[in-house]
Order: C-alpha cells, then sequence, then structure tokens
C-alpha cells in the first residue's frame, strides 16, 4: 500500500528528469540562450567575447606581473660593471653620475633605462617597483570605498527615515566638496597628525604616507555608490519578494545579503571596476602635485613629477612612467567600460 | 513649488555651514603652526612667535576664533597687526599669513584669469563635444561613429594631468608651437594667446564626455515619434536635426554643464599649475606649499560655495522644466 504511493511520486520525478534533458539540449538553438542564468553568468559570456576588454585585461594581467616579480626583473640586468652592485630600485650610486649630476650610463645591458640623473637610481628597477604602489592603491581604495558605499547606500535605502536622511546629507556636502583641493589639502595634516614627533626614517614616512593616501581617498571616494545603491535599494525593498521575505519573518540581515544585494552586484561591479584606475590617476595627479606618495618609494607618479624638468634632455626618465600609467589606467578604464557593457542588456557595441 | 525651492535652499546652507566650521575646524585645529609660516626668518623669536599669535587671535579659544571668522564673513572684523588695527571689509576671509594682503583681494584678483581659461574651455568643449556627438549619433554604427566614440574614450581615460603635462612640455616648452601664459599687463592679445594652450587641452579632454551624453541624448531623440512625423512631413534633414532634434537633446547637456562650468571654477588646478596660468587654482596650491590656511580656506570655501549655489541654480531650473523633479 505504502509502496506505490512512495513509489508513485518519485518514478513521476524521474520520467520528468528523463525527460527534461531534450529539450535543454534544444534550447541553444533556440535563439534565447540566456534562460536561466544569472545576469552575473550572462555579463562574463558576453565580456569574454569583448575583443577590448580581453586586450585590456592582458595589458593589466602583464603590470600585475611586473608588480609582483619587480625583484626578479630587476635581478636579470646583473651586477653594474662600476659599482659591483646588483640593481636596487632604492640605493643611490653617485659613482654612475658625474660632478654636475648628469648620468655617466646610458641604456645599457646592465642599466635598461639608464640611471636616474643626481642619484644614480637605476631606473628601470624604479619602473618596475613603481607598479606596486599605483596597482594596491588602485585596488585596496577601490574595495575599501565600495565596502564603505555599498554598507551606507543599504543602511540609508532600506532603514529610510532620519537615518536616510543623514546619510544623503553627508553625501551632498562631500560632493559639493573640492576633492582634490582639499586632498591636497589634508593629507600632510594627517601625516602630520600620525607622524608627527616622531623621529622616523624615510621608509618609515614613506609607509605611512602610502596608507594615509589610502585612508584620504577611500574617505572622499564612497558617496558615488553609497547613493547609487541607496536609489536602488528604495526602489528594490518596495517590491514583492523583498515584501515576501519580510513578511515571513526572514531576519532584517538576511533580507538584505539573500535577497536585495544580489539584485546590485552588477552596479556594484560596474562601479568598483571604474574606481580602481580612479584612484590610480588620482594617486600620481597627488604625487605630481607635490602631496602624494614621497621618497624612498619608487612610484611613476613621482618619477614624472621629478623628470618633467629635464624631460627633453632624459626622455629615458620620464616617458616609460608616463606610458605605463597611462597604458594601466587606459586598459582599466576601457575594461570598466566593457563589464557595464556586458552588465547592460540594452547596450550593444 | 516654494516649498521645494525653501527645502532646497536650507539644504545648500546647511552644505555651505558645515564646509565652514569642518575647513575651520580641519585647518586651524591642525598641527601646522601659522605663527611660525608668517615668521620665516630663521631667528624666529619665542616672544615674536607670541605676538604673532596674539595679533592673529590664534591665542583665544578656538570657539570665539571661529565666531570672529564667522561673523567676519559678513560685518567685516578689525585685526591688530604689528601695533596698528587694520579693518577687512565684509566678506572677510582674513589675511594672509605669507604676503599679509587681504585673502578676499587675493582671490578675487586672480580669479579673471581662472574665468577665463574656464570660458575659453567651455567654448571649445561644447562645440567640440556637441558637433562630433551629433556627428557620431546620426552616423550611428558605421566606421565614423566608432572611430569617434572610440578615440573619445581612449582620449578621455588617459589620465588628464599627462596629456596636460605632454602637451605643455612638448608644444609650449619645448617646440614653443603655442605661446606661454603671460599676465594681462603685457597686453590683451599675449594674454589671451597664452590661455589657447590650457584651454585647448582643457576643452579637449572635458569635450569627450560631451561627445558621448549628446551623441546618447541624440539617439534617444531621433527615435521619438515626433522625428519620424517631422521627417515623414517632408522637412529637410537638416532642419529635422537641428530644430526637432537638437534642441530636445540638449536639455540634459545643459543641466550637466551648469554643473560641469562650477566644477571647473574650482578645479582648473591641475591645468593652472601644469601651464603656470596664474589662477586662483595656482594660488591655492602654492599657498599649500606655504602653509597659508587663510588663502586655501577661503578658496576651498569660495570653491564649495560654487558647486552648492550651481547645484541649487540647476536644480531649481530643471523643477520648471520638468516638473516631476517637484513630487520626488
Amino acid at each position: 500500500m505504502e509502496n506505490p504511493l512512495n513509489a508513485m511520486p518519485g518514478a513521476a520525478f524521474e520520467i520528468e528528469a528523463e525527460a527534461t534533458p531534450p529539450p535543454a539540449v534544444v534550447a541553444p538553438e533556440h535563439k534565447d540562450v540566456r534562460t536561466g542564468r544569472s545576469p552575473g553568468q550572462v555579463a562574463w559570456d558576453r565580456l569574454k567575447k569583448d575583443k577590448v576588454a580581453i586586450v585590456c585585461a592582458v595589458i593589466i594581467l602583464f603590470f600585475i606581473l611586473v608588480a609582483i616579480f619587480a625583484p626578479l626583473l630587476t635581478a636579470l640586468q646583473g651586477t653594474d660593471p662600476t659599482t659591483g652592485l646588483p640593481a636596487s630600485p632604492d640605493r643611490t650610486n653617485t659613482d654612475l653620475v658625474d660632478i654636475d649630476g648628469n648620468p655617466l650610463v646610458g641604456m645599457s645591458p646592465h642599466h635598461w633605462l639608464g640611471v636616474e640623473p643626481r642619484l644614480g637610481r637605476d631606473l628601470f628597477a624604479r619602473w618596475a617597483y613603481g607598479a606596486r604602489p599605483s596597482l594596491i592603491i588602485g585596488f585596496v581604495a577601490a574595495a575599501a570605498s565600495t565596502i564603505i558605499g555599498v554598507t551606507l547606500g543599504l543602511l540609508g535605502g532600506y532603514v529610510g527615515g532620519a537615518v536616510d536622511r543623514v546619510i544623503s546629507w553627508v553625501v551632498d556636502f562631500f560632493l559639493s566638496l573640492p576633492l582634490l583641493l582639499l586632498v591636497l589639502a589634508i593629507v600632510p595634516i594627517v601625516q602630520l597628525r600620525i607622524a608627527g614627533g616622531n623621529d622616523l626614517t624615510a621608509e618609515e614616512l614613506s609607509t605611512i604616507r602610502f596608507w594615509v593616501i589610502i585612508a584620504v581617498l577611500v574617505a572622499f571616494g564612497w558617496m558615488g555608490l553609497a547613493r547609487l545603491v541607496r536609489g536602488e535599494v528604495k526602489s528594490l525593498r518596495e517590491r514583492e519578494f523583498v515584501q515576501a521575505a519580510r513578511a515571513i519573518g526572514v531576519p532584517t540581515h538576511q533580507v538584505l545579503f539573500k535577497e536585495v544585494l544580489p539584485n546590485l552586484v552588477g552596479p556594484i561591479i560596474v562601479s568598483a571596476s571604474i574606481a580602481v584606475p580612479a584612484y590610480i590617476t588620482f594617486e600620481a595627479t597627488l604625487s605630481y602635485l607635490g602631496a602624494g606618495l614621497v621618497e624612498p618609494t619608487a612610484s611613476w607618479g613621482r618619477t614624472i613629477s621629478d623628470a618633467q624638468n629635464s624631460f627633453a634632455i632624459y626622455p629615458l626618465w620620464l616617458w616609460p612612467s608616463v606610458i605605463a600609467l597611462s597604458a594601466l589606467v587606459l586598459a582599466l578604464s576601457l575594461l570598466g567600460d566593457s563589464i557595464r557593457d556586458a552588465f547592460d542588456p540594452t547596450s550593444r557595441r | 513649488m516654494l516649498t521645494y525651492i525653501l527645502r532646497r535652499v536650507a539644504l545648500a546652507l546647511s552644505v555651505i555651514m558645515a564646509t565652514l566650521v569642518s575647513t575651520f575646524l580641519l585647518f586651524f585645529a591642525g598641527p601646522a603652526d601659522p605663527a611660525q609660516a608668517m615668521c620665516p626668518e630663521l631667528k624666529c623669536t619665542p616672544e615674536r612667535l607670541a605676538s604673532i599669535r596674539t595679533s592673529l587671535g590664534l591665542d583665544k579659544p578656538l570657539f570665539q576664533q571661529f565666531t570672529e571668522y564667522f561673523s567676519g564673513l559678513f560685518v567685516g572684523r578689525d585685526f591688530q597687526y604689528a601695533g596698528d588695527t587694520v579693518h577687512c571689509s565684509a566678506p572677510c576671509l582674513g589675511f594672509s599669513f605669507h604676503t599679509g594682503r587681504p585673502v578676499g583681494e587675493m582671490i578675487f584678483t586672480r580669479f579673471p584669469n581662472t574665468l577665463v581659461l574656464t570660458f575659453m574651455a567651455v567654448i571649445i568643449f561644447v562645440t567640440v563635444g556637441v558637433s562630433i556627438g551629433i556627428l557620431a549619433a546620426t552616423r550611428r554604427g558605421t566606421s565614423v561613429d566608432r572611430s569617434l566614440i572610440g578615440f573619445s574614450q581612449v582620449f578621455g581615460s588617459i589620465p588628464y594631468y599627462i596629456v596636460a603635462l605632454l602637451f605643455s612640455l612638448y608644444l609650449v616648452t619645448l617646440w614653443g608651437v603655442l605661446p606661454q601664459f603671460q599676465s594681462m599687463d603685457k597686453g590683451l592679445l599675449p594674454y589671451l594667446g597664452g590661455l589657447i594652450a590650457p584651454a585647448i587641452i582643457l576643452g579637449l579632454v572635458t569635450s569627450t564626455s560631451y561627445t558621448r551624453y549628446t551623441r546618447n541624448s541624440m539617439i534617444d531623440t531621433l527615435s521619438m515619434d515626433y522625428i519620424r512625423t517631422a521627417r515623414s512631413k517632408g522637412i529637410s534633414e537638416r532642419t529635422v536635426l537641428v530644430r526637432h532634434g537638437l534642441r530636445a537633446a540638449m536639455s540634459p547637456i545643459v543641466t550637466i554643464l551648469g554643473l560641469d562650468i562650477a566644477a571647473l571654477l574650482a578645479g582648473t588646478l591641475i591645468t593652472e599649475k601644469i601651464f603656470n596660468v596664474d589662477g586662483i587654482g595656482k594660488q591655492a596650491i602654492d599657498a599649500l606649499r606655504n602653509d597659508d590656511l587663510p588663502v586655501i580656506m577661503g578658496t576651498v570655501l569660495i570653491a564649495a560655495t560654487a558647486v552648492v549655489v550651481m547645484n541649487l541654480v540647476v536644480d531649481i531650473a530643471y523643477s520648471y522644466i520638468d516638473p516631476r523633479v517637484r513630487l520626488s
């Protein structure tokens, strides 16, 4: 008695399960390949077919590899015949410059890009190591500001009321500030607050400055995403599936992370991918204007700033950093545009 | 309508007020010593430092300093400087620690340079951006469209300061194709000539985003029913594009333009620094180097006010054009 009753649904299921494969095989031929896939998967498939995105990804990967293997690449140059020392980004070699600071070595097997005027540091080593701060600042600041922006946006959009008004006001306030000027002014102040009075080495000061820049960039960089997420959440929380989840008593954090957030993955990824090149550019601009990274950290922005006055005599000092910074930022920006298009169902290139 | 305007004005005022308080706290309560900045001589005796602090009112409690600064903005205030009483008329932004001149005067004498540069750049980016955008929109999907948009995307994505720096280093400094910046005293023509290079680069880079706005807005507009109606009536394509299409497509662009002009007035920092233009941006950067707090604070305050006021004007203007805005 029990057996057939129990067996029945199971059997029916098996029949259904056996019946399912044929339509699944037919589906791709039915034009609509996108059935049953998440927006993320759709975007990923579109991205893989985007030639510009692939080229950009390769360029970005190249710079990531340069940053990771900077010591190895530097070591490939071997030891300098004059000083008898291996190339290093930080060591000054006064033997390699004349009394006026003009470099005695140009492009050579031991110094692929020559040496820096005045200090005689190996330019290739500084170039390779210079990829590190740019990439770290770009990715760390983008990650941190994304987390802050999403959190505040979720909070404002979902809780509403006074919390929302306060957050919206703070966003308005931050957006009306003259960003670059304030950041220029604040970086040295924060640096002094943290490091002032202590007797620190140049390396320690340089490291502190590195993290101060990330912190200040994050502090002034989260507003756009917060505003975007807030708007989306405000409309999502009125949707039936969110109302339903709340009605059956799903705890708030679960509603937020299981129901609301997955619908925002697209805009968040797009926003984060556009933020990375923006932060890298901002850091380089700060370094150029004198409030960015400080010696002895190797940084493309600083190198450009130092090299600009003798650009005509020593193009090898200026150009590698200019090309690297432009190529990296360009690749990241275009990849960000491609990601945005991939997530946008209405776009067609 | 009136409630909407009042609410927006109140919000704008609160933002300006908050900028004032926070920059004041940040800079004046910050660790940099303004008295030291005013006394650049190597042998600065403690007595002299103390007398500078007294004359600047830096020995007073922070709150009192703030109320004095705040009231100075509206009614002016008196400073005791080296035994004399100096009156600073409203709106008083204080005196520069470095040059000893009133900050308001310093900013307003430099402001015309920034204004002219911004104005020239606006002319360039609006004409270039809008016409390329229209061209791309009307040739939508062709190779012309793709190369124009591709080029503007690439050009707009390279860090701005690098583009401007290379332009300045090679075209202005090395090859002398374009003249360097000169002050107004040398005559109007050399002055305007010297602003061509910075205006071109600022205008061209900014135009890239206008190309894309215009193209998208034009494509949306040109797919409307009334455009089809206009075409079917036999109106020439040119009239359809300009009178029917462009006019409707321009309204969102005008909004962005309002905000961009405010941002440019505050944000020609990099351009002024690279091309050595004597505007408020370069002055602010120089002030940073000298720890000249009143100048930095005055510039921040004016820049923030410009952005907030432009925002307000754009919002209110928009609520007239589009009544739906008022309801939200």
